[in-house]
């Protein structure tokens, strides 16, 4: 056999034999576990994300594990990489439905999968439980029994800031959202609110997803005479944006309002992004006595400060694992839906409560700001106002507030 | 006028980094015929190298002269261990390996620097603003402006009046009998395309402090150099520069007044320039 | 290749796919039907790129515009699959004959990045026409209808893939019809040496048209396929990163071959499923293999095996 033929056998060969590595190496899971198929983003641009999932799925798994699991059951996470695009994230949540026989589903990172994993839910059957997902349309139009959505909504996080910005001197708003589904909406949510609260929206742009000089822009924020520019750009565009109006000059200026305030972006961003305003859906900084216990447990076991998917997993796990308990069994979806809907939970940053009609958790909205403080080695989100649910949860199966 | 000010140094900083990343992406096309869908991964190693070296040495000048030639090392290793053997065959099978090389170096960076964009920050003496002409404009923007005329001359000046620039050339437009003159071809391939991964590399270091350093910079920026070489005439240096003018100019006014069509626009640019003449408007027509 | 040998492989090879959704497990069957689409994506790119000698930047763009037509007609109109089908391949055909047209007037690397430029917008006005297309959230809730009208339900996953089935086949034995005849040899022609062509007094202008037309129907039909079958269309299936993958699906089985590019889509999806459940970092890993194969079997699966069984004993 000739040289260049050998390696193709050996090619060939190989993926035969790892083909079947695999189905040898899943049998090793014993007990009758419970398990959670989670088809989130672990490699490219979003896998920031991905790693929050799982860090915050590690840490309730080993504690509830190591209390004896759920109805006597461990709790088994399977992992799955999409690398942020929706047919590979149909293709894994098909996997880890048909292979590996889970009955829930989580960790969808961006609108586009989750709404195409969703869309499938009935078919297959199965729960997906969004911890992450800000789509209000996922309980919107594109809502059906098999989704709960345990996290903050993008409109309920651009309400929270709305409502701490009414009360604000501040009267002339900038709207910067990136040019797809979540920066247009986000804006669009934003601008209704804040004009309701009789403030003014003095100019929207979207800029393209992937911008890396948003020099043009900040002309045009200077321009518009903007005392705030409400901004809706995906972590990587934002913290571009961050660094480059600081380098300007326009943070001094015009202040930053997002609305996510996230940690990565802060430990991407550094001091530039001083002063930011905005909404976050989970901060670490929440004073209770649960939080302050879970923050030190994340920290021991991670070695970092829990992000906002950090948390909002956690607790999505922990609900869940109630609700089963609950509805005592982990197999029969009607009654664990049943358990879920009208429930209630104690959250790390508040009470939640799980909406009959259409599966939006009911929680406190925070407006933070990102602050200096000696005793972490990057900006906190500091509180600067909690609203109860139901201030900012929008009316049943719409985007409107009461 | 401040406004205007602003916005034709705005162009010119987008330009001159345009210029940076796309004047190797064009030497390489002119001179060995080859796409290089990877050159946008050398760009992204050069930003993140030029983090590690300024968080080591503290000094942003020590990693603008170090870390190209670091990324022109590794991407010549790269040429000498994989494209050096497939030269003769079809242009899809080069095009094809420079695509899974990217793939497997994006994918190292990320293994060793993790998912989180890494900030730089610009040398002291060029933070902060100067006054231009009623414009209060940053420093480093417009050290970008000078770092791109300065490269550009000094590669023109390299490529039209050296002996080496010579063989280059000649190499270009006719490997064979450059060959047959006694010229290493194979060197100077290897050369070639070590040196417009170090271009890259420089882009990605001077491109650092305006954006950070992170992963996905390397696919963003390949279509905009793909469209200022298709522009400007792939191979010409003069040509790059041009287009990266245009470029720059159109993403930078397009941006302010149709910030939704702009690139719209420049596609339909690049369309009618390969349609109506391919070579661009400095490449030579063939 | 004896013509005999030839015939026992493929009786074999339609043998095991009529016969596998009856042995294979739920999602192994829901992968396989995910091989035969990008199967028919490669098989079709192959047309243009194996025969005819034009590498195209921009193929994923038809495949994005069969699944759009397909997932709007389901959704809006909710016919038999099949018309969904047709106006899936329609549509892509359709918008390939002028961006063809206009292609054509370029040659080799120009033509290449003119088919880049021309997906790119296409993914520009899919990503932005959010009424339509669902910007980039897509189009979701993609049913699976019926086979006919009043004739049984595609719902079924055998059922599904029987259609799947039957309409790659369909397509590989009229894209060997289509190279064994007098256009096909003339495209093979014109691969070989587009000048000898025009010396010999023909223009091979109509020729690449009329094949770029029918590669990217067909590619739309796999798009077109796709949409039923994961529920969804997305501006993702219009990328040029999809557009890369297939050229290396091509590359993997086999260039130049039909089949080859089949099986290559297949290795290639195969290996990046089992590849990342192992590791995150399994693009490292997809990167390598390509980068050897491309040095070292450029014949890919399909041209290796041949080389090998032929080879004198």
């Amino acid at each position: 056999m000739r040289r260049r033929d050998f390696l193709a056998v050996t090619v060939v060969g190989g993926t035969t034999a790892a083909v079947g590595g695999p189905f040898v190496l899943r049998r090793a899971y014993a007990q009758n576990p419970i398990k959670i198929g989670l088809p989130t983003v672990l490699s490219g641009g979003n896998a920031q994300y991905g790693t929050q999932v799982k860090r915050g799925c590690e840490l309730f798994g080993k504690e509830i594990n190591a209390k004896g699991g759920v109805l006597g059951r461990p709790l088994q996470f399977i992992y799955e990489d999409t690398g942020g695009d929706p047919a590979t994230a149909v293709r894994k949540a098909q996997k880890l439905v048909e292979k590996d026989g889970v009955k829930f589903l989580s960790g969808t990172i961006l609108s586009s999968e989750a709404l195409a994993v969703s869309a499938k839910c009935p078919e297959w059957k199965v729960i997906l439980m969004s911890t992450i997902n800000g789509a209000g349309s996922l309980t919107t139009t594109a809502f059906h029994r098999y989704f709960f959505r345990m996290n903050t909504s993008g409109p309920m996080g651009a309400r929270a800031i709305s409502l701490y910005l009414g009360e604000s001197p501040m009267k002339r708003f900038f709207g910067l959202g990136s040019d797809y589904a979540w920066g247009r909406d986000s804006v669009a949510s934003f601008s209704n609110q804040i004009t309701a609260a009789k403030k003014e929206v003095v100019g929207k742009d979207y800029p393209p997803v992937g911008t890396k000089d948003f020099a043009s822009y900040i002309s045009k924020i200077k321009q518009s005479r903007a005392e705030g520019c409400y901004l809706a750009l995906p972590g990587q565009d934002s913290t571009i944006f961050l660094k480059q109006a600081h380098q300007f000059g326009l943070t001094r200026e015009v202040k930053p309002i997002m609305e996510i305030v996230e940690l990565e972006n802060m430990k991407a961003v550094g001091d530039a992004m001083e002063g930011t305003i905005g909404s976050s859906r989970y901060p670490f900084t929440v004073d209770t006595p649960k939080n302050r216990d879970f923050v030190k447990r994340f920290h021991a076991m991670h070695g970092v400060y829990p992000d906002m998917f950090d948390g909002e997993t956690y607790e999505g796990m922990e609900w869940l694992s109630q609700v089963i308990q609950k509805a005592g069994t982990a197999d029969d979806l009607d009654k664990i839906i049943e358990a879920w809907e009208d429930s209630k939970y104690d959250g790390l940053e508040g009470p939640f409560f799980m909406r009959k009609c259409d599966h939006q958790a009911v929680q406190p909205g925070f407006a933070v700001q990102a602050v200096k403080d000696p005793k972490y080695p990057h900006l906190i989100p500091k509180i600067l106002a909690t609203y109860p649910g139901e201030k900012v949860t929008p009316k049943c199966r719409t985007e409107e507030f009461s | 006028m401040a406004f205007v000010v602003e916005q034709m140094l705005n162009a010119l900083a987008l330009a001159g980094l345009l210029f940076l990343v796309s004047a190797g992406l064009s030497l390489v096309f002119g001179i060995l015929r080859v796409v290089n869908f990877a050159h946008g991964v050398f760009y992204m190693l050069g930003a993140y190298l030029g983090f590690t070296a300024v968080k080591l040495s503290g000094q942003f000048w020590l990693s603008l002269i170090v870390v190209p030639p670091v990324v022109g090392v590794v991407g010549a290793l790269l040429e000498a261990s994989t494209l050096r053997f497939i030269y003769r065959r079809p242009p899809i099978y080069q095009l094809l390996l420079t695509f899974g090389l990217a793939l497997i170096l994006e994918e190292s960076i990320r293994v060793l620097y993790g998912p989180t964009a890494m900030g730089v920050d610009p040398p002291v003496f060029l933070q902060g603003a100067v006054d231009v002409l009623g414009a209060v404009y940053p420093s480093y923007r417009l050290f970008l402006v000078v770092l791109g005329i300065a490269v550009g001359v000094g590669v023109w000046l390299f490529l039209q009046r050296t002996r080496a620039g010579l063989v280059i050339r000649a190499v270009a437009q006719n490997s064979e009998m450059a060959d047959c003159l006694g010229a290493d071809v194979a060197r100077v391939r290897t050369l070639v395309f070590g040196a417009a991964c170090a271009l890259a590399g420089l882009g990605g270091v001077a491109a650092a402090p305006m954006t950070t350093a992170y992963l996905g910079m390397g696919i963003s920026v390949i279509v905009d150099a793909f469209v200022v070489v298709v522009i400007g005439g792939l191979g010409s240096i003069v040509g790059s520069m041009a287009g990266s003018l245009i470029v720059g100019a159109a993403q930078t006014w397009g941006a302010f007044y149709l910030s939704e069509t702009a690139m719209v626009i420049i596609y339909a640019v690049m369309g009618a320039i390969l349609i109506f003449r391919p070579w661009g408007l400095f490449g030579e027509e063939e | 290749m004896t013509p005999a040998r030839t015939r026992a492989l493929a009786l074999a090879a339609l043998a095991a796919l009529a016969l596998l959704p009856w042995v294979l497990a739920r999602h192994q069957l829901s992968i396989l039907v995910d091989l035969l689409i990008f199967g028919l994506f490669a098989l079709s790119l192959d047309l243009i790129l194996g025969y005819t000698g034009m590498v195209s930047f921009g193929h994923a763009a038809y495949f994005g515009l069969g699944a759009y037509g397909s997932a709007l007609v389901l959704i809006h109109f909710g016919p038999p699959v099949p018309v969904a089908l047709l106006a899936g391949t329609l549509l892509a055909g359709a918008v390939a004959a002028p961006v063809g047209w206009f292609s054509t007037r370029a040659r080799d690397i120009y033509f290449a990045m003119l088919t880049l430029a021309f997906a790119q917008l296409l993914y520009t006005v899919a990503y932005k026409w959010r009424d339509l297309t669902g910007g980039s959230d897509g189009i979701t809730g993609v049913p699976k209808t019926t086979l006919f009208w009043g004739g049984p339900s595609l719902a079924e996953p055998r059922a599904f893939y029987y259609l799947v089935a039957a309409c790659v086949v369909l397509a590989l034995v009229a894209c060997r019809a289509l190279v064994g005849s007098p256009f096909g040899r003339a495209l093979q022609a014109i691969r070989e040496n587009e000048h000898r062509f025009v010396s010999l007094g023909r223009d091979p202008r109509p020729f690449k048209i009329v094949v770029f037309v029918i590669a990217a129907a067909l590619g739309g039909l796999a798009g077109a396929l796709f949409a039923p079958f994961r529920g969804f269309a997305s501006p993702e299936g219009m990328f040029w990163v999809l557009s890369g993958q297939g050229l290396m699906m091509v590359i993997t089985g086999g260039i130049g071959t039909l089949v080859g590019p089949v099986i290559g889509a297949m290795v290639f999806i195969l290996v990046q499923e089992i590849l990342s459940s192992y590791t995150e970092h399994w693009m490292i890993f997809t990167g390598l293999i390509f980068v050897l194969i491309v040095i070292f079997l450029p014949g890919g699966v399909v041209g290796t095996a041949r080389r090998w069984l032929e080879a004198p004993r």
